[in-house]
């Protein structure tokens, strides 16, 4: 007789999020439930509220209404890399070792091998290339391992071998029972996502690509 | 590891080190206070100028071309260090809102810059005040140096605020560059032979340039002047901190705010 089916444990639960920037009603509604060890996305044109939506889930923007819950700790990845371009990498990874609370940078080193920019410890943020700062950016967000990640547009300015590169290590937090979220607004590599929910008009529903809308 | 003191000193170690990579700030330390003050001593005649020091009620008749080297000793530095202040809080409120919702304790990153403010405008109050010292031997060297930093945290209290509201670099620096400017011209009765009158003493630079005078001129201690510098820093600070408050708040429900430290580790 087959074990009954057990959804996994719930991560990160939305609903009914409602934002409006003066007259404009930017999300109306979004509701969305990710389990723990899920890599789902969330695509939509430019414009359509993901960003905002990721901030309302960061705690960055308050919601006009709805509530958001998750479990455990929360790693987020801004859309534009913010940084301090008077330290160097090396001072971004221990301030926010502090910020964390770690007691050790055990893992922003295994990212920065992993992400390949190991060789740019000791320089400043403001001579790096866009792709360098990004992996930066993205390392800040996952070297306290979260067990919610929250990324918006997170390859920006990724070359196609880092684009891999962050797929893999995206689907191995997934399989250490991370539960990802990837802001886009391009459906690109769905087959990688195991939800994919494109956000139009206001309301994440779950999408797949090549079906149409909704 | 939750340890306020690292905390603190990790902030404190990376705010000061914001200000000596601030490459700029640094040229103007270095030259053009010089630069500025000898300027003054070559061109401003040393005709015999009245001056009112408030704290006494007495007339004191000073040396114009030394009254104007004090008056161009405030205003470098009041410039200096409302620039860096704009600078420091402009260019990392976004860090410093990721840091925060990171779980950096707010308190730490403001009293840390702070801490590297107060640094920072006693080794340019104490520099310019050499400068002048290098011409002409002021009565009170060291309440002198004490008067300019006080106009120095003054004006590093108003580039918090304008770095913690504006939008524009431009804008922030005008408005520091014109503030200055009109509050030194308005202070001094070269420039202004009305600055006796009432109502220039609500302007920052009011308190500062008594005691500076004072310092440079007579044996008389204006205490209660010497506070009008720091209480406009704290005016001008506490308005910053409500901003940076706001702007860094965390809308998450308290649930999801829990120190990493308790939450369980995977």
């Amino acid at each position: 007789m087959p074990a009954p089916y057990a959804p996994p444990p719930r991560a990160l639960r939305v609903s009914g999020v409602h934002k409006s920037y003066g007259a404009r009603r930017v999300l109306r509604g979004v509701s969305l439930e990710l389990g723990r060890g899920t890599l789902a996305g969330i695509v939509g044109e430019n414009g359509a509220g993901k960003t905002t939506l990721l901030r309302i889930l960061c705690g960055q923007t308050a919601a006009d209404s709805g509530a958001v819950e998750h479990r455990g700790r929360l790693g987020y990845c801004p859309q534009e890399t913010v940084l301090n371009d008077f330290l160097t990498v090396e001072q971004h990874l221990r301030y926010f070792q502090v910020a964390y609370g770690l007691d050790g940078m055990r893992r922003a080193e295994e990212l920065m091998e992993e992400l390949h920019f190991s060789g740019y410890r000791h320089s400043r943020v403001a001579v790096l290339s866009g792709g360098t700062r990004q992996k930066l950016n993205l390392t800040l967000a996952l070297m306290h391992d979260p067990q919610v990640l929250l990324l918006d547009e997170p390859y920006q300015g990724f070359d196609w071998e880092t684009y891999l590169r962050f797929w893999s290590v995206a689907a191995r937090l997934r399989d250490r029972g991370c539960c990802i979220l990837v802001v886009s607004h391009l459906a690109w590599d769905t087959e990688r996502l195991d939800a994919l929910y494109r956000l139009h008009d206001g309301v994440a529903a779950s999408w797949q690509p090549g079906r149409g809308g909704g | 590891m939750d340890n306020p003191g690292r905390r603190f000193a990790t902030a404190a170690a990376f705010a000061l080190l914001e200000h000596t990579r601030n490459r700029f700030a640094l040229v103007l330390v270095v030259f053009y206070i010089p630069f500025w003050l000898t300027m003054e001593h070559w061109f401003v005649a040393s005709a015999p100028t009245g001056f009112l020091l408030r704290a006494t009620g007495r007339h004191l008749t000073v040396d114009g071309n030394r009254l104007t080297m004090v008056s161009g000793a405030i205003n470098a530095v009041t410039l200096i260090v409302g620039f860096m202040m704009f600078m420091t809080t402009f260019k990392s409120l976004a860090f410093d809102r990721r840091l925060v919702l990171a779980g950096y304790p707010r308190v730490c990153l403001l009293v840390a810059k702070v801490g590297a403010m107060l640094l920072a405008a006693a080794l340019i109050s104490a520099y310019a005040t050499a400068v002048i010292c290098w011409y002409w031997d002021p009565v009170r060297p060291w309440l002198l140096m004490a008067g300019v930093f006080t106009a120095g945290v003054g004006y590093g209290g108003i580039g918090i605020l304008l770095g913690a509201f504006l939008r524009n670099e431009l804008a922030g620096l005008f408005v520091i560059i014109m503030t200055s400017l009109l509050d030194t011209m308005l202070q001094n009765p070269i420039s202004n032979p009305g600055a006796t009158k009432g109502g220039v003493q609500a302007l920052p630079e009011y308190g500062p340039t008594q005691v500076s005078v004072a310092a440079g001129f007579s044996h008389d201690t204006p205490y209660g002047h010497l506070l009008l510098g720091p209480a406009w820093f704290a005016a001008m600070w506490l308005l910053g901190t409500a901003a940076f408050r706001l702007r860094t708040r965390d809308h998450r429900p308290a649930a999801g705010r829990r120190p990493l430290s308790a939450a369980a580790r995977p």
